[in-house]
């Protein structure tokens, strides 16, 4: 029968587009970086020296969510009207608790922050915040722990955002929340070596940059584990859920997972594991298995945002 | 009591004439390139001589456990007292959560008000003035039903205690509130 | 009196950016007016539709002063306050900035697309100089004139005689003439269908569930769900009439009537008949069954591809179900050449099972008069009809008079595709002007390219329309009707098994610089000198001399929109003869059998039900039996092309409404998917189709919903002037690809061709 209903365009399954895959990624990026930062600096010997990974990681926090939160407010159709969520709570809402969650998280991130660079802030011209890290300074632990565990939250919250929509079997697992954690790590420790490598002078044979470049490989084969468990939850649901695994192998996402999430964010780094030792430690090896790592995971947060809508039970 | 609105959509009547649609937009105001609702005639289905069209009312389906309610952060999207899904324009800042979680994919930003918009069952227009929605009043065939499945001598109540129905994708746990006659031949396709 | 918005009326409407700019291009467009207050008449005015040629009784509410809500009017039962999209969508028309609102003049060559803004003095003016002096040249009857048939009519063939052209058209031709021209031919009159009492209905293609017609359409689906009757469906395409129907039988398009004589074969050779009946009401009936005897379903089926045990068995369910049973005699859509037999067997079955007046079968309807005889006293009043004394004696004869065959057509609205012939051919005389009223041959006559040409060669072409239509496009000039939703008109009889009235009425003020039809022909009357003929000043003393200055009863008709009286009747249905003369104490005593039967009358030469016709056979020798005659309609590697009617536009006066272009713009081709395969063809691709007279380029729509030698598109889409900026250039023009030719003795146009089609 021709079309005698008038425009279909509404009906696009694919609501949420590239810029909400952004902010999904650049949330990731800021909760995995800070985790990764706070982690390491607690498993440090030295606590006394602010490393290049927690000050990337300051960098990187506080940056990476205000971006990211931008993204959020110029999509919504009403920008200017953004405020109202910040009233209006419906803790029914994933999105409520985020914002709440977020709420709270950017300011400590802020402060985090002002606290980690205070030796780095009178070369930006930002002098003038020095005087608050000293007043904050007493309270570190307290916003340390807050902040990590605020990080968690975020970094599964991402995931959590999509998996509530319970229309799309592809999002609508409980492996999504880990998943978006876990390659937020991946982005994170990425985003904290560039920045560390590139802004701090730190070499790529510190301490730190090789322990760092060491949790590459467990959190890669986390996310594989994660993905193969996703795709067989699918394939063992059935129904709709089995339509939704030709994601893998239909149109231009499909294309976008293989050669993106697996070609370059998994197989690239763990091909220049087998490279040998002194290759493999060059600064510019490591900036490319980095970026290469960034590359990946903002190519599952497109994947996942657009497969994910495509297959509608 | 509160009222139970139901509709019931009789896919043996339905001629996909659009009827519904045209009356839904010129009662509603609904802008150019939106719509809350059109039946689709999709098909046909079947090896011939034995095919069959499907008569699809895509609409808001007036969901008790609604999706685009629990996702909306704001509290925009609601439940009324009587149990229909409604929109808080003024709250609403248009994340497009609710559009996007809509099994139905019924829901779509409204051009003009740049609010979530949808079939309320005309709620604010014909329903505030005692009439019936507007798809109702206009069907050629009628093949529509409207009223309160809580008063027992209502016409949609007799209707669902009697004939077949069934509802969309009641699987995901909406529990949908327009229901289907399935066609003799097509049978039920949720 | 309710303010409207103009800026918030036009966003209702429908008005995007694009379309909105391009309009204001166009002169005398509503777009290009100065802003106006609009004003509603009244909060809710009940009035006639003219969505369609159907005119369904309306109620228009002026929703929050923003917009216009129209539904049905409950007055009227059948209908069920019920209104279909093209109905409801009448506020998109009225507030469309595309529209028509001021009167336009050619400025460049004929459908060149230059206008210039005029008056209306000064266009009525031109026309009547030009027209004055063709009259004198080459006489009145060089003068054709046209319009959609309804209330309109009357207003333009008015003026026609008063200037004294018997050239007078209406649609008919190129869509029910068939059906009501066998009819004439057998009844004497035209017959209504009582779907809604039917136990069994077949159906050859009438497919009122997309055309829709709100009485019979309801009609149909309650006899279907509430009442249990079966459906069978006889169509080349799964349409939903189809998909509605107990049985589909994907007949080979063109051969209907060799089903339905073989339907009567097997009601006349296994004695299903009503022997009866026939007897007493029928002529002609032995030469039929002669006939019929040759036409077994084994026959029908080598012809038609349904099945003859199928026929067999259809027939005889038939049967058992008579009198309360039809073989609906169809509408639109000229099948075949054969269209007048292929009617008359339609006719011809009913006839057999002794359905006539009687429920769920066929009847002839119940005017005021007639009715108030039976009932013995005025039940329902009568109108009378403003004649006007003097009128011009035509001598002349119409164009399509030499052709005596179509005799019974030339008061049914004529063969409009004369004109053709007459202008390009002078045939049988030269036509040298052309006055139309809400027309759209260039859509609706057959061989676009022909009626192109005609168009071109006239000294005078003058449109009066809402939009610039395909036709409207070569007119000179072009007038602006008010739509209906600004109109008012004389009281209209809806008479069915019992007398009624309606009415037309505005809901709006007038938007722009329009008209209504009866005063534009009125003043154009005037401006050509023939003011005698015009002896009412407006359409509200044209009212009261039909209700002879009853001021009460008008105002309750305008209060009602719709007012019927007493209760129906059928005169040979016992039932409601009984319940008739139950509640009327001095009605007619039935006959002993209980019915009025005996008060039958039919307006045939014989004065009886004729199966078999000298009238026809003296007005086209050899055609006086239904006999069924072999024809080709396609060439063997061609593919059958048919058409159809969709629920959300007209044939061709839709297309470009707002609300209704963006429903549907497009007619995608319905293609077989193995004809479809063996040229490598998806839906969606595009295709072309290749006819004797034109060739058209599209999309596919690959169905099983049609045979495989066979593809389908709906009317009305692929306009080719610039004008119509949502229709245009969109679908397939049907009119295009169909060669012009004439049915006999009913003058339709025919409406199957052979096409060759291709990917592009």
């Amino acid at each position: 029968m021709n079309n005698i209903w008038g425009d279909m365009a509404q009906y696009d399954p694919v609501v949420w587009n590239w810029i909400i895959a952004i902010y999904l990624f650049m949330a990731g990026l800021s909760a995995g970086s800070v985790l990764i930062g706070i982690g390491m600096r607690w498993y440090s010997k030295d606590k006394h020296i602010e490393s290049p990974i927690l000050k990337a990681s300051a960098i990187i926090g506080p940056v990476a969510i205000s971006l990211g939160l931008a993204c959020l407010v110029f999509d919504l159709t009403k920008p200017f009207h953004f405020w109202l969520i910040l009233i209006n709570y419906n803790f029914d809402s994933v999105m409520a608790i985020g914002v709440a969650a977020l709420l709270a998280y950017s300011p400590l991130g802020i402060a985090y922050s002002i606290i980690v660079l205070r030796d780095e802030l009178p070369k930006w011209k930002l002098g003038f915040l020095v005087p608050i890290s000293h007043l904050l300074m007493p309270f570190r632990k307290v916003i340390e722990i807050l902040l990590f565990a605020l990080a968690v939250g975020v970094g599964a919250y991402t995931g959590f955002l999509i998996s509530a929509m319970n229309a799309y079997p592809l999002l609508n697992t409980a492996i999504l929340p880990a998943l978006f954690l876990a390659s937020g790590l991946s982005a994170g420790a990425a985003g904290n070596l560039i920045v560390a490598l590139t802004c701090f002078n730190s070499t790529s044979h510190d301490d730190d940059v090789m322990k760092l470049h060491g949790l590459d490989l467990p959190v890669i084969i986390t996310e594989m584990m994660f993905l193969v468990m996703l795709f067989t939850s699918l394939y063992f649901t059935g129904g709709a859920a089995v339509d939704a695994l030709a994601s893998l192998t239909q149109d231009i996402w499909a294309s976008v997972f293989w050669y993106g999430v697996v070609g370059i964010g998994f197989c690239i780094p763990i091909l220049s594991m087998f490279l040998p030792s002194k290759a493999r430690h060059t600064k510019a090896m490591m900036l490319t298995v980095a970026c290469c790592s960034l590359t990946g995971v903002l190519a599952l947060r497109h994947f996942i945002i657009y497969a994910g809508q495509s297959y509608i039970s | 009591m509160n009222k139970r609105y139901v509709m019931v959509h009789d896919e043996n009547k339905c001629i996909g004439c659009q009827a519904c649609n045209v009356a839904c937009r010129s009662e509603n105001d609904v802008p150019e390139g939106v719509t809350r609702l059109q039946v689709r005639v999709e098909g046909p289905f079947g090896e011939a001589p034995n095919l069959h069209f499907k008569y699809h009312r895509v609409s808001c389906q007036q969901c008790e456990d609604a999706p685009c309610v629990t996702v909306c952060p704001t509290g925009a999207a609601y439940i009324d007292e009587n149990g229909l899904v409604s929109i808080h324009n003024d709250k609403c800042i248009g994340c497009m959560y609710c559009v996007a979680a809509c099994p139905y994919k019924v829901r779509f930003i409204n051009p003009i008000t740049k609010a979530a918009d949808k079939c309320n069952f005309c709620k604010d227009t014909r329903l505030a003035r005692g009439e019936q929605p507007a798809c109702v009043t206009v069907c050629p065939t009628d093949a529509l039903y409207f009223g309160d499945a809580n008063d027992s001598n209502s016409d949609v109540a007799k209707l669902l205690n009697t004939k077949v129905t069934y509802q969309d994708k009641t699987h995901l746990g909406t529990k949908p509130r327009v229901y289907r006659v399935p066609t003799k031949r097509g049978g039920i396709q949720s | 009196m309710i303010q409207l918005n103009r800026r918030h009326f036009l966003k209702g409407a429908g008005a995007s950016g694009a379309t909105c700019a391009l309009a204001s291009l166009l002169p005398g467009s509503l777009a290009a007016i100065e802003k106006q207050p609009l004003k509603g008449i009244a909060s809710e005015v009940a009035s006639i539709c003219e969505m369609c040629s159907t005119r369904c009784p309306i109620k228009a509410r002026i929703v929050d002063g923003k917009n216009v809500f129209i539904s049905g009017n409950k007055e009227a039962k059948s209908f069920g306050g019920k209104v279909c999209a093209r109905g409801g969508a009448g506020h998109s028309l009225l507030y469309d900035p595309q529209r028509i609102v001021k009167p336009l003049k050619r400025a460049g060559e004929r459908g060149e697309g230059k206008w210039t803004e005029i008056s209306w003095d000064d266009a009525y003016q031109f026309i009547a100089d030009k027209l004055n002096t063709i009259k004198q040249q080459h006489g009145a009857e060089s003068v054709a004139f046209s319009s959609k048939s309804g209330s309109l009519d009357g207003h333009v063939f008015h003026l026609a005689a008063a200037f004294g052209t018997p050239n007078t058209f209406t649609h008919a031709s190129t869509c029910p003439g068939a059906y009501e021209v066998a009819a004439k031919a057998m009844f004497g009159t035209k017959m209504k269908r009582d779907l809604g009492n039917s136990e069994y209905i077949i159906n050859f293609g009438h497919n009122i569930y997309e055309g829709i017609n709100m009485s019979e359409t309801r009609g149909m689906m309650q006899a279907q769900m509430d009442k249990g009757a079966k459906l069978v469906v006889f169509e080349p395409r799964f349409s939903v009439v189809a998909d509605k129907a107990d049985e589909w039988h994907a007949i080979r398009p063109g051969t209907d009537v060799s089903v339905a004589l073989a339907l009567c074969h097997v009601l006349i050779y296994d004695n299903l008949y009503d022997s009866k009946f026939v007897e007493q009401f029928v002529v002609g009936f032995d030469e039929f069954a002669a006939e019929v005897k040759q036409y077994t379903p084994e026959w029908a089926e080598s012809v038609s591809d349904v099945s003859a045990t199928a026929i067999r068995r259809i027939a005889h369910e038939y049967a058992s179900h008579a009198p309360h049973a039809v073989v609906d005699f169809g509408h639109r859509a000229t099948f075949t050449p054969e269209e007048f037999d292929m009617r008359r067997a339609i006719y011809a079955a009913n006839i057999l099972i002794g359905n006539i007046e009687r429920k769920g079968g066929i009847y002839m309807g119940q005017k005021a008069s007639g009715y108030n005889k039976f009932a013995g006293e005025a039940v329902a009043p009568e109108l009378s009809t403003p004649g006007v004394e003097g009128m011009p004696k035509i001598s002349a004869m119409r164009i399509d008079q030499v052709e005596k065959q179509y005799k019974l057509m030339w008061s049914s609205g004529g063969v409009y595709q004369t004109i053709i012939d007459a202008t390009l051919e002078a045939k049988p005389y030269q036509l040298k002007a052309w006055i139309m009223s809400r027309t759209n041959p260039m859509q609706t006559l057959t061989d676009r390219a022909k009626v192109e040409k005609t168009l071109k060669a006239m000294e005078l072409v003058v449109c009066c329309d809402l939009y610039i239509s395909e036709t409207a496009a070569y007119a000179d000039i072009i007038l602006p009707e008010s739509t209906y939703l600004e109109r008012d008109e004389e009281i209209a009889d809806k008479s069915g098994k019992n007398p009624a009235y309606y009415v037309r009425q505005r809901a709006v003020e007038t938007i722009g610089n329009t008209r209504p039809s009866w005063q534009i022909f009125k003043e154009l009357g005037h401006a050509l000198g023939l003011e005698k003929f015009y002896p009412w000043e407006n359409i509200e003393t044209l009212q009261l001399m039909q209700v002879n200055r009853d001021h009460s009863l008008l105002a309750h008709i305008k209060k009602m929109g719709y007012v019927s009286y007493g209760k129906p009747l059928m005169l040979r249905e016992p039932s409601m003869v009984a319940e008739f003369i139950n509640s009327y104490p001095n009605a007619r005593h039935a006959d002993h059998d209980g019915s009025y039967a005996s008060a039958m009358t039919f307006k045939t030469p014989s004065g009886k039900i004729e199966l078999t016709s000298a009238q026809v056979e003296e007005m086209a020798p050899g055609r006086g039996v239904i006999k069924h005659r072999p024809v080709q309609l396609k060439q063997a590697d061609e593919l059958y092309f048919i058409q159809g009617k969709v629920a959300v536009h007209t044939n061709g006066a839709t297309h470009n409404i707002p609300l209704l272009a963006n429903l549907m713009s497009d007619n995608a081709i319905w293609i077989h998917p193995i004809t479809a395969g063996r040229l490598n063809i998806h839906s969606g691709d595009a295709i072309q189709l290749t006819s004797s007279v034109g060739s058209e380029e599209g999309t596919a729509l690959v169905t099983p919903g049609i045979r495989q030698d066979t593809v389908f598109a709906y009317m009305g889409f692929g306009s080719k002037n610039k004008e119509l900026v949502r229709a245009t250039g969109k679908g397939i023009h049907c009119g295009n690809l169909l060669p012009n030719a004439s049915a006999p003795v009913c003058g339709m146009t025919i409406h199957t061709t052979g096409v060759k089609l291709a990917k592009i």
